[in-house]
């Protein structure tokens, strides 16, 4: 007969800390602490707790500093978002005789006291051979709450990595990126091309932080403006916060998907060797009737650039104070600057990493936009990797 | 600054792929009855948290009009307040209030006033003009119901709105209505009558703020996206339907207003009718405006008529006597500011009626609705039949019930399903269990506002939350015929000097025992919500 955790063990689940089990036991573990933990001070059925989940998470990092980040964000997301969250652990530092595991349970306290939320969270840890992939993949598998989409959230900026496409992209519905940790353009490339992966849906955290900036810069040519300025423009200028070019090749392949621009050429050394200007073919014609030609310049600059990297983006329309510009300014707000109004200021978006996963596991982790901005990244950050720059 | 001259304005490409964002194009709208309770309790707020949302385009205005005279300055420091004490998100934000303050404005003007009018008009282009927008404008009309067809008139008369016959603007002129919308069924044919000489049915948005509450919305999702609730959805399996619709407050200073219409019509006739129609309707051929409006349409225009002879056996009306609510004593409905000691208006109503369609042939629907209730709780509960043949009847059999899925509209939304398991031991016995859905709980955020959701739609030009022309008429027409009866039914009294007065129920109660006969044939009772 099983015997039943001790209260100790029990009051240490209720609290959220680590109970370590042996890997063959987690499920067995979780469901009597669990039960155990809704018995009141008397034993009896007092306090029913229902194990709330929407997805199935699994968060690979990479040593001990990397498993503390992941931590901190699964704290912050079980509020928002129950959840049985699997934590893989490589990089340990040090060999363990096999993989290692730890249970603990993420407690939402209420308004009041009540305790509505509880999720899960499973830690493995592996070093060496233990830490093979097939041994990740396998208790994964064991691991899924039945019936619910498994979210891969990969937040490594080397994607090249059999664990990943070998065991957890095949049981995943959906792959969460972070464009945005990506430095310089060889970063962006590689994590871009986890887009052609066609089989799961694909949210990215880099993408979402530029929501704001997007969302700002598209109002901007909203009617009476109109699209006008934006067939004509000839030169377009985004400061991002050097040396992280990628969140600004990021929103260059934005624009380009979305004013059906073809890239050119990159030129490395704009701006006193620091700026990058990269060149496309525009669909409008010249007067001339021939082909007109995009420059872009991604322009490094010390100003404020919140959370997205980016300090401004601007068109020019060619005309004196033909200007639509979006620009980041102190404590998270924007100026909006268009011709024919005065410039207006406005709280940016500042979403939490927590809040953004939450975003990337619901509608907007299936954005059929980003799915053709990526390649296009991609084709940009080889451009610029191409030439030496980034 | 320049201004921009483009005869024709071309499309926004980048625009496309962000219709997920659901961001309204650059607007003006204009709150008439912008001095009033609902424009700082909920209006304001909603625009003040779709704004802190990033809902709202960049460029975006708003112009409180009413009778009072106010400065610009004033009415942003009134809305400030309104914010600060009304907003789902407090405190207000000074950095998201900085950029959307300076775009309120205030106008003073009486509503019959066509003068006043163009005045508006003026101010209203010249704000247009300084802040880039295109002429895209949203009037609510958040007034008393007599002016509504005056404004509306107004509007046409002034060029607010272009005349309805002419060529298709570039911008949009929407016009959103609150309730009540009419008092009856002839009020409410001349009001449609008198607002559509000035626009069409499309720019009209009939605000029934139930329809902005994310458990209505999630009836149609529960519905049409789960496959396995809709083929018990139905007569075959169904063994009645209870909506109740409970507050605790009392008329709270509105006795004027509520002794001239009553809870049917405040509640019944629309919010509560709003989710029968959602719960009983067909699956839309598409979600869209029309789509689901015809379906709504098909559920009230099956409610089965009542003839004056049944109106009493099926209809249960009362009034809220003295008693309890929350620990304190309160008055009775009689004993309210405003409302007449002989009053026969009624503050509880319960009814018991049938659509009559193939799917809820025979099925009977109770609805009840009434103030000074215990709690404040409006759900839909679907009661099924019983098992065909109860196998623990003899042994352990005492709890086994019906299946019962309620659909808890507020507060604390979520959906519930009743159902009997075996008891953990050697004895085979049963007891009832829930299996609870919270919105709190199961998803950890906070819904919006109803107002920010309708807010929002009317924006995008998506009429699918709001009440169309012939919905309401259709409610009226069932609705009128039992006002008529005891319309009737006074005079007859009255004539004959024998005024009976409504049955009474204590305060903190469940209504009249009346209520429960009306139930009780067959076995049934209300819930306890």
């Amino acid at each position: 007969m099983e015997s039943a955790p001790s209260r100790s063990t029990v009051e240490k689940f209720s609290r959220g800390e680590a109970i370590t089990v042996g890997v063959e036991r987690i499920e067995k573990e979780l469901a009597a602490l669990w039960q155990a933990a809704s018995r009141g001070e008397d034993g009896s059925e007092s306090q029913p707790i229902s194990r709330a989940a929407l997805w199935n998470l699994v968060i690979p990092a990479r040593g001990i500093d990397s498993l503390s980040r992941v931590k901190r964000l699964v704290d912050e997301l079980a509020p928002a978002l129950p959840a049985r969250v699997i934590t893989l652990c490589r990089g340990w530092g040090h060999a363990l005789a096999g993989i290692s595991a730890t249970i603990e349970s993420n407690v939402v306290s209420r308004p009041g006291g009540a305790r509505l939320v509880f999720a899960e969270e499973i830690t493995l840890t592996g070093e060496g051979a233990a830490a093979d992939e097939r041994h990740f993949g396998a208790l994964v598998r064991s691991l899924q709450i039945p019936s619910l989409p498994t979210a891969t959230l990969w937040f490594d900026a080397s994607p090249a990595d059999s664990l990943l496409s070998n065991e957890l992209l095949p049981v995943s519905d959906r792959l969460v990126i972070d464009t945005g940790r990506c430095v310089g353009a060889r970063e962006l490339g590689a994590v871009c091309r986890l887009g052609a992966i066609n089989r799961v849906e694909i949210g990215d955290l880099g993408w979402l932080r530029l929501a704001g900036f997007r969302l700002l810069f598209a109002g901007l040519f909203d009617p009476p403006v109109g699209g006008g300025p934006l067939a004509m423009a000839s030169h377009i200028e985004i400061e991002h916060r050097g040396p992280k070019i990628a969140s600004a090749l990021l929103l260059a392949a934005w624009l380009g998907v979305q004013l059906g621009w073809r890239p050119l050429d990159a030129a490395p050394g704009f701006d006193k060797g620091t700026g990058i200007r990269l060149r496309f073919a525009s669909t409008s014609k010249g007067s001339d009737g021939r082909e007109r030609s995009v420059a872009v310049d991604l322009k490094p600059s010390p100003g404020e650039c919140g959370t997205s990297g980016i300090v401004s983006l601007s068109l020019d329309a060619g005309g004196p104070g033909e200007t639509y510009r979006v620009r980041r300014t102190a404590d998270n707000h924007a100026e909006l600057t268009v011709p024919i109004a005065p410039p207006r200021t406005v709280k940016l978006d500042s979403r939490s990493d927590a809040e953004l996963c939450v975003g990337a596991l619901g509608p907007a982790g299936h954005d059929p936009l980003l799915r053709r901005v990526l390649p296009f990244a991609e084709r940009l950050a080889d451009l610029v990797a191409a030439r030496g720059a980034g | 600054m320049t201004t921009l001259a483009m005869p024709t304005t071309l499309p926004n490409p980048l625009r496309e792929g962000l219709a997920a964002e659901r961001i309204p194009e650059p607007a003006t709208m204009v709150i008439f009855g912008a001095s009033g309770d609902l424009t700082k309790r909920k209006l304001l707020p909603a625009l003040y948290s779709l704004t802190r949302e990033r809902m709202l385009p960049g460029r975006f205005a708003v112009i409180g009009y009413a009778r009072r005279a106010m400065s610009d300055d004033a009415f942003r420091n009134e809305m400030r307040a309104g914010c600060e004490e009304f907003a789902r998100r407090r405190p207000v934000d000074p950095g998201v209030w900085e950029g959307f303050a300076p775009n309120l404005f205030y106008q003073a003007g009486e509503y019959d006033d066509p003068r006043a009018f163009v005045a508006l008009r003026e101010r209203l282009e010249q704000i247009e003009r300084t802040l880039g927008l295109p002429g895209n404008r949203v009037f609510y009309l958040s007034i008393p119901p007599s002016s509504f067809a005056t404004v509306v008139r107004n509007l046409g008369v002034s060029g607010l709105v272009p005349p309805p016959s002419g060529p298709a603007p570039a911008s949009f002129s929407r016009v959103i209505i609150e309730k009540p919308f009419g008092t009856d069924l002839a009020t409410a044919q001349r009001l449609n009558h008198d607002i559509h000489e000035t626009l069409t049915e499309k720019q009209i948005y009939r605000i029934d703020h139930y329809l902005g509450k994310e458990t209505v919305q999630n009836l149609l999702v529960f519905r049409f996206a789960n496959g396995i609730f809709e083929p018990v959805w139905n007569n075959r399996y169904v063994d009645h339907v209870q909506i109740t619709g409970a507050e605790t407050v009392g008329v709270e200073g509105r006795g004027g207003y509520f002794e001239q219409a009553g809870i049917l019509r405040d509640m019944v006739q629309n919010h509560l009718f709003q989710v029968v129609s959602l719960a009983a309707m067909e699956p839309p051929v598409a979600l869209d405006a029309d789509g689901v409006r015809d379906e709504k349409l098909k559920v009230l225009k099956a409610l089965r008529p009542m003839p004056s002879s049944e109106i009493d056996a099926h209809v249960v009306r009362a009034q809220y006597a003295a008693g309890s609510i929350a620990g304190r004593a309160v008055p009775g409905y009689r004993e309210e500011s405003g409302v007449s000691p002989t009053s026969q208006t009624e503050t509880f109503v319960a009814l018991k009626f049938f659509i009559d369609s193939w799917r809820w042939m025979g099925v009977p629907f109770f609805l009840r609705s009434a103030k000074r209730m215990p709690k404040r709780v409006t759900e839909i509960a679907i009661h099924f039949k019983e098992a065909p043949r109860l196998l623990f009847g003899r042994r352990g059999g005492e709890g086994v019930r019906p299946n019962v899925l309620s659909i808890r509209i507020q507060p604390d939304e979520g959906i519930s399903l009743n159902f009997g398991s075996k008891l953990p031991g050697q004895a085979m016995e049963v007891a009832p269990v829930t299996m609870e859905f919270r919105y709190g709980s199961s998803f950890g955020v906070e819904p919006p506002e109803a107002y920010e959701r309708l807010i929002l739609d009317c924006l995008l030009g998506d009429g699918t939350l709001f009440t169309r022309a012939d919905e309401v008429e259709a409610s009226w027409t069932w609705v009128s015929k039992i006002h008529e009866h005891w319309h009737a039914k006074a005079i007859t009294q009255a004539a004959a000097g024998a005024v009976e007065p409504l049955p009474t129920y204590a305060a903190g109660s469940w209504g009249p025992e009346a209520s429960d006969q009306l139930i009780g044939a067959g076995g049934r009772h209300w819930r306890r919500p």
